[in-house]
């Protein structure tokens, strides 16, 4: 195999966050050492209560840690307050929810055009970039159903082509086939894998290992630290 | 900009889906504008009205009655207790009286005047001296006022309103026929300009008699106003004493007893006026500040119920990049809209109040665009005041704890 030059993407150092619960602290994470570059298929995996969605909040930067370093394409998102968050958010980070997570009384297109509003794209480049991002997953012929027009499989695509529209470093998947059926799981993670193939990085978070297959690199965490790390040939 | 569009569009739009909510919502804004549109529409017309009272009298006329300008309960019963002003008290006045340039009395009464089998109901029957349209404004529209031969010789002849000729004399000249009032025959000699109503009293049901006339036929028990006339306004107040002099002489006030009798002028008149806009004042602030707080309360009730509603969506807006003053933003436009909305209703309303009160109660009212203004610029205030809370709580979202909200 030929190694490309590599740039790295994220980079966290000794990542901890704690909560109060009561007189009690719990530490979600405990010192999480993560590197992931540009272009990689990366699973995170991990029981329920293991701390890979404190995870996925960090690195999704819905979250601040409670002590160590983060960076994103260099920046130090750990010191960042709330606006500056929302703005790697929306230019950085593409989600994808285990319940899509879409407005239910707007159109797919309104739905893919929503992290375009908060850019402050004008309103005719925000239309033919939210219809460009349906196309690529194949719902050019649904723009103007609302998600309750939609099965599954074609909620979590418009959720997907939101998450793409803005071009973000990252997606960030949270169980993106949690709430559908194995066929059309299946043709979700084939989706993933060819957005993968055009150059996208992608990290999946999932308890379930045939999902975290799909990926080159499975980050196994239990108990708020890396268990172990696995690498997947395809 | 965008932003302010985008977020007006989403605020209409979420209105749009809770229509009936969203109307109910708006109840206590519309009563609280409506209120403020239909008194202020209301104080508007009646200054108006009252302008135009006054400019009639002019500012160095005064007029003496039995009663002046009751102000409280007391005054209220000592007034009914006074002797009436007689015929001899006014030409006591216009004898004695040196600053005053004319002295003029007038007596009325309700009768119905016929013509025929027809009649008119309610007319206003004047008896005047001559030189009333010397003392007050009056637009004669053909013929002439009452004479001083008219008044000396008691002759049956009368100065008409137009509602007797729209009801005796319809497309007919009135002038030189007979009317008749109480059986008793008057010979149409001019008539008055249209006035129109006002209050639902109409201005135009009055047949203007001489003085000496009325007495004749209605008897002299009634007390009369009697109209002064000073050489200037500066010397208003040097004639009103002197008249005030000759009238305490001749009704034998004592020295320390007030007068028996009430002076008032266009300025007193004006300050009646103002007394009772005061208090039309005081009560819509009352009525629409209940109101709107009412209102605004309701706002932020409901606005509170649709960001709890709406977690879920505030937390995807979050996560795609909203930041906390794009919800914020959100929140509030969606509360000045609804108030603006109920503010709009308001001012229809309150116009439609006004039309209604003008056509049906003759009530004198004006619409002031300035009023409109003061409406919806009253309810915005309310949404932007009672909307900020709730869509700071929006806006305060944590978003991971929003996006799991079920």
């Amino acid at each position: 195999m030929l190694k490309k030059e590599t740039i790295v993407l994220i980079k966290t150092e000794n990542l901890w966050k704690s909560y109060e619960m009561g007189a009690e602290t719990v530490h979600a994470l405990q010192g999480v050492n993560v590197m992931v570059e540009k272009g990689e298929y990366l699973a995170i995996m991990g029981p329920s209560g293991s701390g890979k969605s404190t995870l996925m909040n960090l690195i999704g930067c819905l979250d601040s840690p409670s002590k160590g370093i983060y960076e994103l394409n260099g920046r130090r998102v750990s010191e960042m307050n709330d606006n500056e968050l929302a703005r790697i958010r929306n230019k950085e980070i593409g989600f994808v929810f285990q319940t899509f997570n879409l407005l239910p009384r707007a159109s797919a297109l309104h739905n893919v055009e929503l992290p375009l509003i908060y850019n402050g794209a004008d309103s005719s480049m925000r239309t033919e970039k939210a219809r460009r991002a349906l196309e690529m997953v194949d719902l050019g012929d649904r723009t103007n159903h609302r998600p309750n027009e939609l099965s599954g499989g074609q909620r979590q695509r418009v959720a997907i082509a939101r998450a793409l529209v803005n071009n973000p470093s990252l997606i960030l998947a949270d169980e993106p086939t949690g709430n559908l059926d194995s066929k059309t799981g299946k043709e979700i993670m084939a989706l993933f894998g060819r957005l993968h193939q055009a150059g996208n990085t992608i990290i999946t978070v999932t308890h379930e290992h045939d999902v975290a297959l799909y990926a080159n690199r499975i980050l196994h965490i239990r108990d708020g630290q890396i268990e172990k790390e696995e690498f997947v040939e395809h | 900009m965008r932003h302010v569009w985008d977020s007006i569009v989403l605020a209409l739009q979420a209105l749009w889906v809770n229509k009936m909510r969203s109307i109910l919502t708006l109840v206590g804004v519309v009563i609280g504008v409506m209120t403020i549109i239909a008194i202020v529409s209301l104080i508007n017309g009646m200054n108006a009205y009252v302008a135009d009272q006054i400019s009639g009298m002019g500012a160095s006329t005064f007029i003496v009655d039995r009663y002046g300008i009751v102000t409280s309960e007391e005054m209220w019963w000592e007034v009914f207790k006074r002797k009436p002003l007689r015929y001899e008290d006014m030409e006591a006045v216009a004898d004695q009286c040196e600053l005053c340039e004319e002295v003029g009395g007038r007596a009325r009464t309700t009768r119905t005047v016929k013509r025929g089998n027809q009649f008119v109901d309610n007319v206003e029957v004047r008896g005047h001296t001559a030189n009333y349209p010397d003392i007050i404004n009056l637009d004669v529209e053909r013929g002439h006022y009452l004479t001083e031969d008219d008044y000396r010789h008691r002759r049956n002849v009368c100065f008409i309103g137009y509602d007797i000729i729209d009801n005796l004399f319809p497309g007919v000249d009135p002038i030189g026929k007979e009317v008749k009032i109480d059986g008793r025959k008057y010979r149409v000699i001019g008539f008055g300009e249209r006035q129109g109503s006002s209050f639902g009293r109409s201005e135009d049901n009055y047949i203007h008699i001489p003085l000496t006339t009325f007495e004749k036929q209605f008897g002299t028990r009634r007390s009369l106003r009697i109209y002064v006339k000073a050489p200037s306004f500066e010397q208003m107040e040097e004639t009103k004493d002197e008249v005030r002099m000759i009238l305490r002489a001749r009704r034998g006030v004592k020295y320390h007893d007030d007068d028996n009798f009430g002076i008032m002028t266009a300025a007193d008149f004006m300050r009646m006026w103002e007394n009772f806009y005061g208090m039309a004042a005081m009560v819509m602030i009352g009525i629409s500040s209940i109101s709107l707080v009412v209102g605004g309360i309701v706002i932020m009730n409901i606005m509170l119920v649709s960001v709890t509603e709406r977690t879920r969506e505030v937390g995807i807006r979050k996560a795609v990049g909203a930041r906390r003053q794009n919800i914020m933003f959100q929140f509030l436009a969606e509360a000045v809209i609804l108030s603006l909305l109920g503010g709009g209703m308001g001012v229809a309303g309150g116009f439609l109040l006004g039309y209604i009160g003008t056509s049906m109660f003759g009530l004198p009212t004006g619409v002031a665009l300035w009023s409109v203004f003061l409406g919806l610029g009253v309810s915005s205030v309310v949404g932007v005041f009672f909307g900020v809370y709730p869509a700071m709580k929006a806006a305060r979202l944590d978003p991971i704890e929003a996006l799991r909200y079920e």
